[in-house]
């Protein structure tokens, strides 16, 4: 019986999974820096994003500290600084409009693959209202409204990836828990067995010469 | 802290190629993003895409150098390595395609040699995948929207989007605990049976053991 629902509930996944869409993030593989530019239209757009570190083949926990991670802004200061992150989310309200630069550092040689996703939002205001007069108000709502909407789906993309990292992890501990007791096992009767030859043998040899 | 000595800032943007980009973007949400193309070696983008889905993408080589504009090459493939899209020697295009298998698909970029110069090659990349590559023209089109009504609809085609992958975020999850609960339960069992086959293995170490010393006549 449940393995019933449990087959149902498969199949209902699956018929799920055709339908899903936009959900995904860009990946990218980071050997040394890797750098990906925006242009952001018009000053006051919010930029938001995130990123995850997918390719983290732990083996001990202290291998690999982490990427670094910046933005910069046209006029070249810089708005966000993390170091030795394995994935985070930001959000900023960008000070002037051009091209925006988001650099991924690998400190170490092993490459790393990444999935980012950025968003650039546009909200006409009251401002450009005054200027254009085919700009309806409802613009502005549907405008916010839409922005909303595009955050939702950021943080969705967000969720994603680090479950794919989760995932990811899960298996490798599955794997590596039947790997190695099954190892384990064979070490255990293989040493047992070669004491007891060992001993044999020791005692095979003294035995005859004490009988000579 | 972080060195980057290609900033394509010292680059000139032809008016050109800034309506070009601008027309190629449509509406005011394009996520276009900006890749460096190194001299030698490909440059790569992947995406997990499940079946089913339609991806449309747009390139343009923005990087201008010595007046001409250089050209990459462009090479797109399915997880099963099936080729989707391959192009040499160019400075834009376009591939559209929907997914039949799911996976990791990749865009490969590298730049041509013949081009000379000695910088990195700068390319917008525009990747729609899902709900943002819906063609709202033909949309609005066949069932005459206008205005607020076609953003009404759009916004309305975003929040399917969202539902369906809030589903698929919860099926995951409840992938992801049924293996771990699996994972928990095999660790305490082959843990009491690594006891169990420690004692077992060690009895019959002793007992062949005292067999062998008997029949040695020196017990």
């Amino acid at each position: 019986m449940e393995s019933k629902w449990g087959k149902i509930w498969g199949l209902i996944g699956l018929l799920l999974l055709n339908f899903v869409n936009n959900v995904s993030s860009l990946s990218l593989t980071i050997t040394k820096v890797e750098c990906v530019y925006e242009i952001v239209r018009s000053e006051g757009d919010i930029v938001s994003g995130n990123f995850v570190v997918v390719d983290h083949h732990i083996f001990w926990s202290s291998d690999h500290p982490g990427l670094d991670f910046s933005i910069t802004s046209p006029g070249g200061d810089i708005l966000h600084n993390l170091k030795g992150t394995s994935g985070d989310k930001f959000s900023f309200k960008a000070p002037r409009s051009g091209l925006y630069q988001f650099c991924f550092h690998n400190p170490l040689s092993t490459p790393e693959t990444i999935a980012f996703y950025i968003h650039i939002g546009h909200i006409p205001n009251e401002h450009n209202l005054a200027k254009n007069e085919h700009l309806d108000p409802i613009n502005v709502k549907i405008a916010e409204l839409r922005e909303a909407l595009e955050a939702v789906t950021t943080e969705q993309k967000y969720l994603k990836s680090r479950d794919a990292v989760h995932r990811s992890t899960n298996e490798s501990t599955k794997t590596r828990v039947i790997g190695y007791t099954v190892g384990e096992y064979m070490l255990l009767t293989i040493a047992s067995v070669l004491q007891v030859i060992y001993i044999r043998r020791l005692f095979s040899k003294s035995v005859g010469y004490n009988r000579i | 802290m972080i060195k980057d000595s290609n900033v394509p800032m010292a680059m000139t943007f032809p008016p050109l190629l800034v309506v070009l980009l601008l027309a190629l973007s449509t509406g005011p949400l394009c996520d276009a993003i900006w890749l460096n193309i190194p001299k030698t070696g490909t440059k790569c983008v992947s995406e997990e895409i499940h079946s089913n889905v339609v991806v449309l993408a747009d390139y343009v080589v923005v990087s201008v150098e010595d007046g001409q504009t250089a050209t990459i090459a462009v090479k797109v493939t399915s997880p099963y390595g099936n080729n989707l899209h391959h192009r040499e020697n160019v400075t834009y295009g376009r591939f559209a395609f929907t997914t039949e298998e799911a996976g990791n698909y990749l865009a490969c970029f590298w730049s041509d040699n013949r081009t000379r110069g000695s910088g990195e090659v700068v390319v917008n990349i525009d990747w729609k995948t899902g709900i943002a590559a819906k063609d709202w023209e033909s949309v609005a089109r066949k069932e005459k929207l206008q205005g607020v009504e076609l953003e009404l609809r759009k916004l309305e085609g975003a929040v399917e989007a969202i539902h369906e992958n809030l589903l698929y975020l919860k099926s995951r999850e409840a992938e992801m605990r049924s293996t771990s609960e699996t994972t928990n339960a095999r660790v305490a069992w082959f843990s009491i049976m690594s006891l169990g086959i420690c004692i077992v293995v060690s009895g019959l170490q002793v007992w062949y053991l005292k067999r062998f010393f008997q029949k040695k006549k020196l017990i």
